[in-house]
């Protein structure tokens, strides 16, 4: 026995440990959303391309589109052009769309769409990237003017990080003659931009453009620059307005380098425009979307790899067992008295169809009747099996019945009653009178009650749309049932209800 | 809550066994299921019993077919009473006590006339499984009519009183007198109202009762007082009982007896699956029993001893006998 004890121990730990191991691995290491509420960004880029073609000419136009290997996760990529012949190629760790036509006219248009969401980037490469570099050759009044910019910076910072931070904010100071010297009488970002750029080339720093989208919707926006360089490990994003260090969330790296976003031949007067837009999706429908743009097919083999029918099934099929339990908890803790384990749960099922309420009426309607006609044909002593059809066909015509008359009277609900399973109320209605037969009406009346009652709790329990979600993408959580079945099996505490029925010892 | 955990407490000090515990660590433990059938079929225990030499009701004969009907007045042929059951009922249900004869017909226990085809009509129903719990085709059994000993009469109403000793191992654990009431029907069963009362494993003489989960200490009907009343061939019942472990082989039983006037002590059937309430009717919990049974088997097995029935009804008499009756 206590080898048993053991062995069971042993076997629930193992059930309850791989349950839960499963499902955190589930949670935290592939990401699968807890909740079916939960939902993500989507989001749509367009950036529309327009510019006149110089007639008899042929027009190639290559324009950057964003690289794919960042936090977020393209869905969907199209390049939408009339008569263009498109290519895509990667430069630099720059990805560039180049649309090409032999022979166009007039003004022109072309659009890139990208569909993409921050959720489910597989691993990150490691970031690598330059840590010197040559200085920018200068000469005259521009190098005297650099370094007495650079003589302060170099005091003020501690490493790169500072470093560059402090260049920037230098560079922005307008005020400051060597500043106005080296830009000029530009103040734009691009030429501040510049100004840095020449700065940190000659501390051999080095630094490359970042130009970003802001993923923000229905705004007009234009890439905006911003300044990274690389510290050993990781890229430093700083803006070249404030000195700001890091990347903001929303940011969405369009392309790097000096190069402008569109280049033109056989055409002029090339403009992009950006627009977004995003939209909420439903997190596990997005994660089964990205799953089909990434390699992490971890969806592959969960219930959701199913066919749709299927799908709808099993989430019926994986409620049984928290319908049972709950069973189980009421029969062996609770002491409710039902007819048998697996009635209520089959009931339950049943409510389904006819929904909880209307399910309650009908249970009892016709079991009722189903009973009292039982109880005549007892009078005729009958045999089991040609008792068991009369009540069985008593059932049909009854449901039929109602069907009718619910018609009649305008209320579909009842219409729903065909499908709700009558085998099973035949069976109940069976039981029923049997248990009335042997324990009496009073007992049989309270078991009709718990049977009612337990199918209830379970019904409710097994329809609550969250848990449903939960148990059919987490069904690893099957095993710790098992585990919790496992251990009740081997329970010898009282029920409820004994504690009532043995009151009796208390009373001395 | 806390009155429930205290409740709870309570019990567990006083060793009373619910139903988890009985299923758990007594039916499951000790009693096989290939077993069962030999308790519930009545005719198979009977067979049983009479190979080993324990008394029971004697059997007249057993139909199992519709053509054995036939059989029927050859079997009872000469004998004015005798008893009709089902050999796989439950519950008393099916069952026809026949008392007397009436001309050509039969009279019943509580003064029915029934006639010869009536008699045929239930032995069909018994066959067609009416009677049997899964509705399954049962076989009826005709056998002799027990007579309950006038020591009853004054703290039973109708039916036979009769006596429920749970035995584990072949060990007597607890022991309990159930009669018949209104309620009852005459029945023995005590959820369906009749009344245990409990008894003295060592002297058999009653304690007081259970009537529907309370203590009572008088019959609701005749009013008498049902505790002290010396149970006859007490050390019969225990014997009997005792005996019933070699017999079925399972572990965990309650055994049903009558006392026949003539006869003397019968097994009427056994029950694998005994209730719990014969805790209330003792006023004492089976677990801290059951553990001195458990514990006592543990020593003999590393002695390498095995005990008679006599030997068993010894110990468990000297260990759970001789209560002292607390005074109301």
């Amino acid at each position: 026995m206590r080898s048993l004890n053991l062995h069971l121990k042993v076997l629930i730990t193992l059930l309850v440990a791989l349950g839960v191991l499963i499902t955190a691995y589930q949670i935290f290491i592939l990401g699968i959303p807890v909740t079916e509420d939960e939902t993500d960004d989507l989001w749509n880029i367009d950036a529309k391309v327009e510019f006149q073609a110089t007639p008899r000419e042929p027009v190639k136009l290559q324009m950057f589109v964003p690289p794919l290997n960042q936090d977020y996760v393209s869905l969907n990529e199209s390049f939408i052009s009339n008569n263009y012949g498109v290519s895509v190629n990667r430069v630099d760790g720059n990805r560039r769309v180049t649309w090409s036509a032999r022979r166009a006219n007039g003004k022109q248009t072309l659009y890139y769409r990208l569909v993409l969401t921050k959720r489910y980037s597989g691993e990150q490469a490691p970031a690598k990237g330059p840590i010197f570099r040559d200085s920018i050759p200068v000469e005259g009044p521009e190098k005297i003017a650099a370094e007495a910019l650079l003589a302060p910076i170099r005091q003020h910072s501690a490493d790169v990080e500072t470093f560059i931070s402090e260049t920037i904010k230098r560079a922005n100071n307008v005020n400051d003659d060597n500043v106005k010297l080296l830009l000029g009488g530009d103040a734009s970002t691009a030429n501040k931009a510049k100004v840095v750029d020449l700065l940190l080339s000659i501390a051999h720093v080095p630094m490359e453009r970042v130009h970003t989208i802001r993923l923000q919707a229905e705004v007009a926006q234009s890439p905006e620059l911003w300044l990274r360089s690389f510290n050993g490990q990781k890229w430093l994003y700083f803006n070249p307005e404030s000195g700001e260090q890091g990347l903001p969330e929303d940011r969405l790296v369009w392309w790097i380098g000096d190069s402008d976003l569109v280049s033109l031949e056989g055409g002029r007067q090339a403009q992009v425009s950006f627009s977004l837009n995003n939209s909420e999706m439903n997190a596990i429908r997005l994660a089964k979307l990205t799953d089909e743009n990434t390699d992490a097919s971890f969806l592959e083999y969960s219930l959701y790899g199913l066919p749709l029918q299927t799908q709808q099934t099993f989430m019926i099929m994986v409620m049984i067992p928290i319908g049972v339990l709950v069973i189980l908890i009421l029969r062996n803790l609770g002491g409710l008295q039902t007819l048998g384990t697996f009635t209520p749960v089959l009931i339950a099922l049943a409510f389904r169809e006819t929904q909880l309420g209307f399910g309650i009426f009908l249970f009892t309607v016709i079991t009722a009747l189903g009973l009292s006609l039982r109880s005549y044909l007892e009078h005729l002593k009958l045999q089991m099996l040609p008792r068991l059809s009369v009540v069985l066909t008593f059932v049909v015509v009854l449901i039929a019945t109602i069907s009718l008359f619910s018609h009649k009277l305008g209320l579909e609900r009842g219409l729903s009653v065909a499908l709700f399973p009558m085998v099973i109320l035949t069976m109940t209605i069976e039981r029923l009178s049997i248990t009335w037969e042997e324990r009496g009406g009073s007992h049989a009346f309270k078991v009709a009650i718990g049977t009612l009652f337990a199918a209830t709790i379970a019904h409710l329990l097994m329809s609550v749309p969250e848990l449903v979600y939960f148990v059919f993408t987490f069904p690893a959580i099957l095993l710790i049932l098992v585990g919790f079945m496992l251990a009740m099996g081997r329970y010898r505490g009282y029920r409820l209800t004994e504690l009532f029925r043995f009151k009796a010892f208390l009373k001395d | 809550m806390f009155g429930l955990i205290k409740t709870w407490k309570a019990l567990e000090a006083k060793g009373i066994m619910g139903i988890n515990r009985r299923n758990a660590d007594y039916v499951l433990k000790y009693n096989k299921r290939h077993l069962y059938p030999i308790v519930d079929d009545k005719i198979i225990t009977k067979e049983r019993a009479i190979e080993a030499g324990i008394d029971v009701p004697e059997m007249y004969g057993i139909i199992e077919t519709e053509k054995g009907i036939d059989k029927l007045d050859e079997i009872i042929a000469g004998r004015t009473d005798f008893v009709i059951k089902p050999a796989q009922g439950a519950g008393g249900d099916g069952i026809l006590v026949i008392a007397d004869r009436f001309e050509d017909r039969f009279k019943t226990v509580s003064g029915k006339i029934v006639s010869h085809e009536e008699l045929e009509q239930q032995i069909s129903s018994i066959l067609s499984g009416l009677y049997s719990l899964g509705g399954h085709r049962d076989r009826a059994l005709i056998e002799y009519r027990v007579t309950p000993d006038t020591i009853f009469k004054s703290i039973s109403y109708e039916g036979v009183p009769d006596i429920r000793i749970i035995v584990l191992m072949g060990y007597p654990v607890m022991a309990m007198l159930r009669l018949p009431t209104r309620q009852s029907n005459g029945k023995a069963n005590l959820h369906q109202g009749a009344i245990g009362v409990g008894v003295d494993l060592a002297t058999g003489v009653t304690l007081r009762g259970t009537w529907l989960n309370n203590k009572i200490s008088k019959h609701p009907d005749t009013t008498n007082a049902v505790d002290g009343v010396q149970l006859p061939n007490w050390d019969g019942f225990m014997k009997l009982a005792a005996g019933c472990y070699e017999l079925c082989g399972l572990g965990y039983i309650g055994v049903d007896m009558v006392l026949d006037q003539d006869k003397g002590p019968l097994i009427l059937e056994l029950n694998a699956r005994p209730g719990l309430n014969i805790q209330i009717a003792n006023d004492c919990g089976l677990t801290h029993r059951a553990h001195a049974v458990e514990a006592r088997l543990e020593e003999l097995k590393a002695k390498g001893i095995q005990e008679s029935a006599e030997e068993r009804v010894r110990f468990s008499q000297e260990l759970f006998g001789h209560i002292v009756s607390k005074e109301v």
